[in-house]
């Protein structure tokens, strides 16, 4: 069970009643908490209406940039989290993205502080690399005048883990940075630490340069984030299935699926470009090979937790070290871990832990997130998703992807799915209905651009609307096939280009596709329109990104650098937007 | 031809179709679809080639949010069958890049593609014109591929009739550019170039024309099956004209009589240097007098009995520069292929492949891979779906043989195996109502077990199945015929004679597997016991009084057993 937040000793309190007001804290519910916590402002504010108002800023406010380098959103988010702590502890906070801001500028600030996430094997996120290889070139600027920390996102599953984070931070300490606090570095269940270091670290700069008459009247309200009505990762809805279709041909070599969840009375107001967070369970019979190859029998407890609670497929370098070290067994090389999972770890020294050892050495189960694939408008309150089960075969064992292949294989219609939402506010349709709009979405990427599609045929936009699709066959998997025909036929979408790998001797990806159309493309992006990538982030998000600039070279008669240029002030103009994994 | 009746639909496309473009270029654009608008379905048989779509999966498309699974089946313009090693290996690149990893040889001696995307069309072209072939009219309203007795250890002879074939293709060929615009990208004709179709016409004939040249005693292409035929007349060893046959045909719709197969009938002998002149004119008889408004009674048989063969015939020698002469003797033995190994005196050898079906897959295509590699010679398509591998020079032919065991090639077969044939039908042929090349061979292999009890295994008895009626394996002169009426079901046809002269007779309407093999099992028994000397299956169930024989196409539907008849 999780402990609820205490008072700390600074609180304006004696010390016995911090104490007496812990012991009451600390049973709490977050409902009671935010009960109390309204209570206590509402009896104040009706009985003091000029303590009601929030406290006046003090006369000089800190100034402090919360910087941020995202490629999924979490980084953002969280960006956006410490700037509500540190409004509330008196800060003059900025929010800016790494892709608006240059070193120069960071050197320029007084505070620093910096959420950077890591992405595939030790990259930078797209949008952040012009700033980090700034940062390391041998001509950055020094960082004599500012303090900063540095708040890391990644994965373990990587061997690079939050390795830019990591580098960014040593890079500002070694041109004369100053920590306020050390570097978290964070796993994919990032909420709790990342939120706990922000209070930290914020209140330790606080203290550090803050301003030096706070107040009693300005209180730290740590109300249950975010509402509480809304599901979230801790509390999913439970939404059931509506429709499930396979929508691979029976000859195909994926398997990907139409999922329609109904969310009706789930208070998810979702926008078309958002995600769906789904909470997977694990394949039982995994859970009972993993308990086998432990040595351990299972009781429903330990049996429940490695269903529900906890990841049992990932294997990452640390828990190589800490199973070796547990077990008195000689440590595996970190790059034994690729392509293996945590059963394998274990089948190397069989029966030797306890239960307890086990569940130490295993992450939490993280969830998957699914762009979603349909309008409110056109499906009222459904959200539909496109899964491809992930499956494949490595060292010799057959895997699955957790979530997918739960949700493709182990759910049915009419059961439920765990799912809450996860805004992207960078993956929106433009605010300008006739502004014509490119989407480049091979596989399950296709998702949110058939609610983009719904979205503007509902709301009678009259933008264009190019789609851009790829995937293995032709025949056996061309998604939402006649669904798109019937778009093309009323429309509503301009034009449909397709590049399918699999059907001739040479390899046809959409980048292909894209040179082909590249005197179009390059007139509809000098008349404004707003390009979106979606799908896989590794390979295909990559090499679009390297043909879009060969484009932006070839057709603007230019050279690489004024190619970038006009990339980059596209995407500063929003007009170039990413939802890749 | 009644002029008061309107023409059929066909018609209408031809005549706008520009000869032949319709909106085929634009068609290849929309890659939403994996289809052709309807109209230039039509429109590309003419440049080869049928839409078709996967019939195995129709049930699950709609429910996967797809089309049906469109694909295209693809045929060439391979005048007498002939290729070069070369053409083969890009033939089999094609297959494997392009279409489905398979050659299919056909029953007119060339060669189709299936499985082929709409988006690989192109360069499925290109690919054949890269190597001097190409697909014009090879299925659609004109003359289409023809066909020539294969036996090219009659060197000569066999020279002499695959000159007259690529003659006759050529001469015959549509003359618009379309296929070279549409598939190779070719400039299009300048606006003040007229292009016209002097043989064929600018809406081309009223349906299929096919023609056939027999060098007797073989009759391996079905010589009376085709709307013309070519019979040559050898004297002293060379060949000095031919016979011809004018009005064969197979196709015919179940429960409509007035459709029916015919054997063509020999109207006289043309000598070798005017071949070429009766083939257009009869072409353009049929042009003229062809039936447009049905097309069901629009090949050249129906026209022929239309009009009465006499007249018909009084019209073509009207037509012709030189008149026919009276027809001059020929005999016929058998229509199949012998298989193996062949020599002539010089040590040149000629090794005839039995190809089940016609369909080369697997080790058949490695294995002629390799032997095309070695670059010898040329191959042959038969019109009994085998391939001959002609020409090997006497010091190669141990490679050859080396290749062919290596590859399991050499393998012997059953009499009635190699004497078997089956259309594609089932899962892509778009007329299939039931299995045929997907089933013929288990039904053989249940049927080789009962012919081996009564010692007739290395008897030749031909036996042809299609899925539907229109007879494209050339069933109803076969000595056993199987016509697909359901899935599972089939017409029962006996009593055709063996070399290919006489058309059979319905036996049993509407049998399974099972029945047939219980039919025929006590019908092999007997003939093992009763046959005269000689006497052929085909001519003992006529003579024993199974079936009455069918002596014209248009009795083909009479003198059925009582219990047969409508």
């Amino acid at each position: 069970m999780q402990t609820a937040p205490l008072l700390p000793n600074t609180a304006p309190f004696q010390q016995e009643q911090i104490a007496a007001l812990n012991r009451v804290i600390s049973v709490s519910t977050a409902e009671q908490r935010a009960w109390l916590s309204g209570y206590l402002a509402g009896l104040q504010a009706a009985n003091d209406p000029q303590a009601g108002t929030p406290a006046a800023p003090p006369a000089k406010r800190v100034p402090l940039t919360i910087l941020f380098g995202t490629e999924s959103g979490n980084a953002e988010a969280l960006a956006g989290q410490a700037r509500k702590v540190a409004a509330k502890l008196g800060f003059a906070p900025k929010v800016v993205d790494m892709a608006d801001f240059s070193p120069a500028q960071a050197a320029a600030t007084e505070n620093l502080l910096i959420v950077a996430s890591t992405w595939g094997e030790g990259d930078p996120p797209q949008r952040a690399v012009d700033f980090y290889e700034a940062l390391m070139a041998d001509d950055a600027p020094r960082f004599e005048k500012t303090r900063f920390a540095v708040l890391a996102l990644g994965d373990r599953a990587y061997a690079q883990f939050c390795e830019i984070g990591r580098r960014i931070d040593e890079r500002l300490a070694a041109l004369g940075g100053a920590r306020i606090t050390d570097r978290i570095e964070c796993d994919l269940d990032f909420e709790t630490p990342a939120n706990g270091w922000i209070d930290t670290t914020l209140e330790r700069l606080n203290a550090e340069v803050g301003p030096k008459d706070v107040g009693a009247s300005v209180i730290h309200v740590d109300f249950a984030r975010p509402g509480a009505d809304v599901p979230t990762r801790a509390r999913p809805f439970e939404a059931e299935i509506v429709e499930a279709v396979r929508l691979s041909g029976s000859r195909s070599s994926s398997d990907t699926h139409h999922v329609a969840v109904s969310l009706e009375g789930s208070g998810i107001a979702y926008e078309p470009g958002d995600s769906l967070g789904v909470v997977p369970s694990n394949d039982p019979a995994l859970v009972d090979a993993v308990l086998k190859a432990a040595g351990l029998g299972g009781d429903a407890t330990l049996r429940g937790a490695l269903t529900e609670q906890l990841d049992i497929t990932t294997l990452t370098a640390r828990q190589m070290e800490d199973f070796a070290r547990e077990t008195k067994t000689q440590a595996l090389p970190a790059d034994w871990a690729t392509g293996r999972q945590i059963i394998d770890l274990l089948e190397t020294a069989p029966g030797a832990l306890t239960a307890e050892q086990l569940t130490a050495l295993l992450r939490p189960l993280p969830p998957r997130y699914y762009s979603i694939a349909s309008s409110r408008k056109a499906v009222g309150e459904e959200a539909h998703l496109l899964v491809a089960a992930l499956r494949y075969t490595s060292h010799g064992r057959a895997r699955a992807g957790v979530a997918s292949v739960d949700i493709t294989e182990r759910h049915r219609a009419g059961e439920t799915l765990k799912v809450f939402l996860r805004p992207n506010p960078h993956f929106r349709l433009p605010a300008d209905h006739e502004r014509p709009i490119i989407m480049v979405g091979p596989g399950t990427g296709l998702a949110p651009f058939r609610g983009f599609l719904q979205e503007r045929e509902a709301t009678g936009a009259g933008g264009r609307n190019w789609l851009v699709f790829g995937h293995r066959n032709y025949t056996h998997d061309f998604l939402y096939q006649l669904e798109l025909q019937d778009w093309l036929k009323e429309g509503v979408l301009t034009r449909l280009d397709v590049a399918f790998s699999r059907d001739q001797p040479e390899k046809r990806y959409v980048q292909n596709t894209l040179w082909e159309a590249r005197r179009d493309l390059f007139a509809w992006l000098r008349e404004g329109a707003a390009l979106y990538v979606c799908g896989d982030a590794n390979a295909m998000a990559k090499d679009v990104h390297a043909m879009l600039l060969r484009i932006l070279a070839d057709q603007g008669r230019q050279d690489e650098a004024a190619a970038k240029a006009e990339l980059d002030a596209i995407r500063r103009d929003g007009r170039y937007l990413r939802d890749v994994y | 031809m009644d002029i008061d009746r309107p023409l059929s639909a066909n018609e209408r496309i031809k005549a706008d179709s520009r000869l032949l473009r319709g909106t085929i270029a634009e068609g290849l654009t929309h890659t939403e679809t994996g289809a052709l608008a309807d109209d230039d379905t039509q429109l590309t048989k003419f440049h080869g080639f049928y839409q078709q779509d996967d019939r195995d999966l129709r049930a699950e498309r709609g429910k996967q949010r797809m089309e049906k699974a469109f694909s295209f089946m693809v045929r060439m313009r391979i005048p007498a069958g002939i290729v070069t090693p070369a053409q083969w290996l890009a033939i089999e690149t094609l297959a494997l890049e392009r279409a489905n990893g398979t050659i299919r040889l056909t029953t007119r001696e060339t060669v189709q593609f299936h499985g082929i995307l709409k988006g690989n069309l192109q360069s499925l072209m290109q690919g054949l014109n890269d190597v001097g072939l190409d697909t014009i009219a090879a299925c659609g309203d004109v003359n289409r591929n023809v066909i020539a007795t294969v036996a090219p250890w009659r060197r000569d002879l066999h020279a002499v009739i695959g000159g007259l074939a690529r003659d006759i293709s050529a001469h015959l060929l549509p003359k618009t550019r379309a296929w070279h615009e549409i598939w190779l990208g070719e400039e299009k004709v300048a606006g003040g170039v007229v292009e016209d179709e002097p043989i064929l016409g600018r809406t081309y004939l009223p349906r299929k024309f096919k023609i056939a040249i027999a060098l007797p005693p073989h009759n391996d292409v079905d010589v009376f099956a085709h709307d013309l035929g070519f019979i040559a007349i050898v004297q002293r060893g060379r060949i000095v004209g031919y016979n011809v046959v004018v009005g064969g045909g197979m196709g015919m719709t179940h429960g409509e009589p007035e459709t029916y197969p015919r054997t063509g009938d020999v109207i006289g002998f043309c000598q070798a240097k005017d071949a070429v002149d009766v083939a257009e004119k009869v072409v353009t008889m049929q042009r003229d007098y062809g039936d447009r408004s049905n097309r069901k009674h629009a090949r050249l048989k129906y026209t022929i009995d239309a009009m009465g063969l006499e007249r018909f015939v009084s019209l073509v020698n009207e037509r012709l520069a030189v008149k026919l002469e009276p027809a001059k003797t020929y005999k016929f033995t058998s229509t199949g292929d012998p298989l193996g190994w062949a020599q002539e005196d010089d040590g040149t050898a000629h090794f005839t492949l039995f190809v089940e079906n016609g369909r080369v897959r697997g080790r058949m295509l490695t294995g002629l891979h390799a032997i095309a590699e070695l670059g010898l010679g040329r191959l042959v398509m038969t019109a009994n779906q085998n391939l001959v591998l002609a020409d090997i020079p006497p010091a190669r032919r141990a490679d050859v043989e080396a290749l062919l065991a290596a590859h399991g090639l050499d393998r012997p077969v059953s009499g009635l195996r190699r004497s078997a044939m089956a259309c594609v039908a089932l899962p892509t042929c778009g007329l299939a109502l039931a299995e045929s090349e997907r089933y013929l061979p288990d039904l053989v292999t249940r049927l080789e077990d009962e012919i081996e009890r009564f010692g007739l295994r290395e008897d030749e008895i031909t036996i042809r199945m299609t899925g539907c009626p229109n007879g494209c394996a050339r069933p109803y002169v076969s000595e056993i015929g199987l016509v697909g009426r359901t899935p599972g079901v089939y017409n029962l046809y006996l009593g055709g004679a063996h070399e290919g002269t006489r058309l059979n007779k319905l036996h049993r309407r509407d049998v399974d597997g099972d029945t047939i093999v219980a039919v025929l099992t006590p019908l092999f028994e007997a003939y093992a016991r009763e046959r005269t000397c000689g006497e052929r299956f085909g001519d003992f169930v006529i003579r024993s009084g199974v079936v009455k024989e069918t002596t014209a196409g248009l009795n083909f539907h009479e003198n059925l057993a009582a219990d047969l008849e409508n």
